[in-house]
């Protein structure tokens, strides 16, 4: 498993942390880097509001899917007028979220967005498998390390030699 | 699998193809056997939805494009110039691309559990834009607004496409 680079943008769209662990992407500048975050922020939202809005006369009968095959309709009847804002989202029980993964030729970029806004973007090998698990454990080190550092100024770039420290331990154990 | 909107942009980031399938009762869509793209608003759909997609539609073309530019753009940064998005997904939908060496760029949203389509892109390119779009004799070189495009053979061969082979 491969895991390329780790980048962490604040609920601002700033970059606070970035640091590559194997070569394989290219290397860019700390500008470069900035306006990256800054784009795939705002990126990040777009993709959310982009999301097909179904009406909600067809699909609120159907709990999974809504094909057009599982509604019970009744021919003849005009559909009652619905306001304007009567649509569902193809799953509805989940709420929307922006881009959680992208897959290129050669990259696969996975987001993981938290509860405060706070985006954690793992660029991995597109073949690699379990990327949550290490997405789980990065936020567990970032929570540990980062978030528990009396130090740290919230929304201000990372700068934990124990985060630093530990996750690159975690990745080297596990490859 | 369900494919939600079809999107064709051209290299001078004008939208000259969308095509949205919003799925509908089984009675209209028996009427209606050949739909066209976006007047699909048969009488008895639902109006005042349907009239704010259809205000929206264009918004998300360009909403669209921006995406996909910002991304590609971004991929090629950071994988190279030859590195390309094949695909994203949120927790509600799939976005497939595709882009031809002369820059068109093909959109396709589908559901999350649909396959890679970038074959299905492709092929939609080679088998249906170049055969019915750029064969066509009477079809400019460029498409501003749509024009000859939206032709029927294209629009009737993309709806057989859709229903039949990738669903």
């Amino acid at each position: 498993m491969t895991v390329f680079s780790l980048i962490i943008i604040n609920k601002a769209g700033g970059l606070i942390y970035q640091r590559e662990f194997q070569p394989g992407l290219r290397k860019l500048s700390t500008n470069d880097y900035l306006v990256l975050a800054g784009t795939f922020h705002g990126v990040h939202a777009i993709t959310r509001t982009i999301t097909p809005k179904l009406p909600l006369a067809t699909a609120s009968t159907t709990a999974t899917t809504p094909t057009s095959s599982t509604i019970p309709s009744t021919p003849g009847t005009p559909t009652p007028p619905t306001p304007a804002s009567a649509f569902t989202f193809p799953n509805p029980g989940i709420p929307a979220t922006g881009l959680e993964s992208l897959e290129t030729d050669k990259f696969r970029l996975t987001c993981f967005q938290t509860l405060t806004g706070t985006k954690f973007l793992l660029f991995t090998d597109p073949m690699m498998g379990n990327i949550d698990v290490v997405m789980k454990k990065v936020y567990e080190l970032y929570s540990d390390y980062v978030m528990k550092n009396p130090f740290y100024q919230l929304e201000m770039p990372v700068r934990c030699e124990a985060f630093d420290r530990h996750l690159a331990g975690w990745l080297r154990g596990r490859t | 699998m369900v494919v939600y909107s079809f999107y064709i942009f051209d290299r001078h980031a004008e939208c000259i193809y969308k095509r949205r399938w919003v799925p509908r009762p089984p009675s209209i869509i028996g009427k209606s056997s050949r739909p066209t793209s976006e007047s699909s608003s048969t009488p008895n759909a639902l109006p005042p939805v349907l009239g704010q997609s259809a205000r929206t539609t264009d918004d998300d073309a360009k909403l669209i494009f921006g995406t996909v530019f910002s991304l590609r753009n971004m991929v090629r940064k950071l994988g190279g110039e030859d590195d390309s998005f094949v695909t994203y997904r949120t927790s509600q939908y799939k976005l497939h691309y595709y882009e031809t060496p002369t820059n068109i760029k093909f959109v396709m949203l589908t559901d999350i559990k649909s396959p890679s389509m970038r074959i299905a892109l492709q092929q939609i390119y080679i088998n249906l834009y170049v055969e019915y779009v750029v064969k066509n004799p009477l079809s400019p070189v460029e498409h501003p607004g749509g024009v000859g495009v939206n032709n029927e053979l294209f629009e009737e061969s993309l709806e057989q496409f859709v229903t039949r082979v990738l669903s």
